[in-house]
């Protein structure tokens, strides 16, 4: 009896020490959208909603701040990483899973998983000393002298190649996201039940075919959420594009040019403030790419969760 | 029993993840156009023979395969054979049904196409013939473009093996193709495979032993990763030569 009731005061001990710790979280979410929602409710009464979302001027002289050259370099930089590190990362995926030896799928898996633990400064670092350099000397002169004389795509490869700009920010940014696309891709492929492969295989398929007509149809959600997921952590990269792209406040409609997004803004302009109104527009900036990066992570995890609920019977 | 020998093993040993002997000194003959039955407790080594004649454990790694399986007189354990071919001649249907994430009428026409047909016309005759073959044409002939999904599992069993038999394998292999059923539809599936033969050779795994007995000509009763007895079915069933044999099919253990 007494031994009884000892346990369940410790159970309800645990149980609540549990809970506070999972309410902790919700708490500073709320905590932080409201910060963000009081400091910049002095730009949202003075700039509106629509008006702040496609200004192009962000003019701190003048007092006068648009959020739409910062929403489309944060925009363009994500789209062409992921366009860079998709096909990249589905590539990683199939060898790991379906084509390397067992002697190589160990290694390749760790070093994948190692690009990830890499901190964001030091691709920072490295895509300014190193591939800022290579990209202004070789590739995008390259780039420019071939398809910037193209009809229709020529425009995206206009101007001086310098190496800081949306090109060199973008193939950070995918080198950094493919580790975790990479990852996401390869469990979704594991999510195949190994006897329809093998089925498939049995009626004399090669691996191309299987992969092509099995394993990618049964993956595809799991691929899609996979890409979300990276896009919400690429849309929130501050660092190593804060090297690369220049702080440029108009709307580039080369990749040869440099630009802004929302995270490089904040992390340079936040030190140089010096109005109120600045401020609050930086707080408004900073919101924005919250209410983004929700919207973007929500989308991607009910994808996941419909393709393991789909297929992990 | 006579008739043509299709396949024949050959002092087969079998190991895996390294050296695990799992098929030991296994020597038989598959007689064309004939149902062979393999088999045995779990663990015996049935599925692990049967997953031998279309070289399925080539695909993980770490096994090792000594002796033959000479499939008409050419070695097919040989690192020369073509598995691609292997299996487009030797067929195999496994325990779940297993159709692919595509319509009904796209399941059989994936095999047809890894063949290399590609006229539309002759897909589509060869899709309806292939779902007449298994008997599954009148159930499914106005849903052909809805996803393989759709079907019951009986129903998705016979897609497979339509899906096997688009092809024109020589040989099926049946991986206790009725253990996932009701027994409505694997009475059916047993009816099919009786029809089946005088098309194709069947080797059929099951433990089931009344299913062996009903569908089966020749019955093999592996015990321990070995061949214990090979024989007519009928003389299996009623008279076998092997102790163990008659104490696995009168139900004494297993």
């Amino acid at each position: 009896m007494d031994n009884s009731r000892k346990h369940n005061y410790f159970d309800l001990l645990f149980a609540s020490v549990t809970a506070v710790a999972s309410f902790t979280v919700i708490i500073f979410i709320i905590g932080i959208v409201a910060v963000l929602f009081n400091e910049s409710s002095l730009a949202i009464g003075r700039f509106g909603v629509v008006n702040f979302l496609t200004s192009t001027v962000w003019d701190p002289v003048k007092g006068i701040f648009g959020a739409a050259t910062t929403i489309y370099g944060t925009v363009v930089t994500t789209v062409f990483a992921l366009l860079f590190s998709i096909p990249t990362a589905i590539g990683i995926a199939i060898f790991v899973t379906e084509i390397a030896p067992n002697f190589l799928k160990t290694p390749i898996g760790v070093a994948i998983e190692l690009l990830a633990a890499i901190p964001s400064i030091i691709y920072g670092m490295w895509g300014l000393f190193t591939l800022a350099p290579i990209m202004s000397r070789y590739v995008e002169p390259a780039l420019k002298a071939s398809i910037g004389k193209l009809p229709y795509l020529g425009f995206l490869f206009q101007g001086n190649p310098m190496g800081i700009d949306l090109l060199t920010a973008s193939s950070i940014l995918a080198i950094m996201i493919i580790p975790f696309t990479a990852s996401i891709a390869r469990d979704s492929f594991n999510l195949t039940p190994s006897v329809v492969k093998e089925s498939a295989y049995a009626i004399g398929a090669t691996r191309w075919e299987v992969v092509k007509n099995v394993v990618l149809p049964y993956s595809k959600l799991g691929i899609f959420g996979g890409a979300a997921l990276s896009l919400g952590r690429a849309l929130g990269e501050t660092m190593a594009v804060a090297f690369v792209l220049g702080n440029n406040h108009r709307i580039a409609t080369s990749l040869l040019d440099a630009a802004s997004t929302i995270t490089v803004s904040l992390a340079n302009e936040f030190t140089e403030a010096d109005t109120d109104l600045y401020l609050s527009s930086l707080y408004y900036l900073a919101l924005i790419l919250f209410v983004m990066s929700f919207v973007i992570l929500a989308v991607s995890k009910y994808f996941l969760l419909k393709a393991e609920r789909k297929y992990s019977r | 029993m006579k008739g043509t020998i299709e396949i024949e093993v050959k002092d087969l040993n079998f190991y895996y993840s390294g050296d695990i002997h799992a098929l030991q000194n296994i020597s038989f003959p598959i007689f064309k156009n004939k149902v062979t039955a393999l088999i045995g407790p779990s663990g015996c080594g049935k599925t692990t023979l049967l997953r031998c004649f279309n070289r399925m454990h080539d695909l993980y790694p770490k096994h090792r395969y000594e002796g033959e399986i000479l499939f008409q007189d050419r070695n097919i354990l040989s690192n020369d054979i073509d598995l691609i071919n292997l299996r487009s001649r030797i067929g195999m249907v496994f325990q779940k049904p297993t159709p692919f994430p595509m319509s009904i009428a796209e399941n059989i026409a994936y095999g047809l196409r890894l063949k290399g047909i590609r006229n539309k016309s002759e897909l589509v005759g060869r899709i309806e013939e292939a779902l007449k073959h298994a008997a599954l044409w009148p159930e499914v002939r106005d849903k052909l473009n809805e996803s393989a999904y759709e079907l019951s599992g009986g129903q998705q069993q016979r897609l497979v093996i339509a899906r096997a038999l688009a092809v024109e394998p020589e040989v099926l292999l049946f991986d206790e193709p009725t253990s996932a059923l009701d027994p409505i539809s694997t009475s059916k599936i047993e009816e099919l495979v009786g029809s089946l033969k005088k098309d194709v050779t069947i080797i059929i795994v099951t433990h089931n032993m009344q299913q062996a007995a009903r569908v089966s000509d020749m019955t093999g009763f592996l015990y321990m990763g070995e061949l214990i007895e090979y024989g007519t079915t009928e003389k299996i069933f009623t008279n076998p030569d092997n102790k163990q044999t008659d104490d696995y099919i009168t139900g004494r253990f297993g």
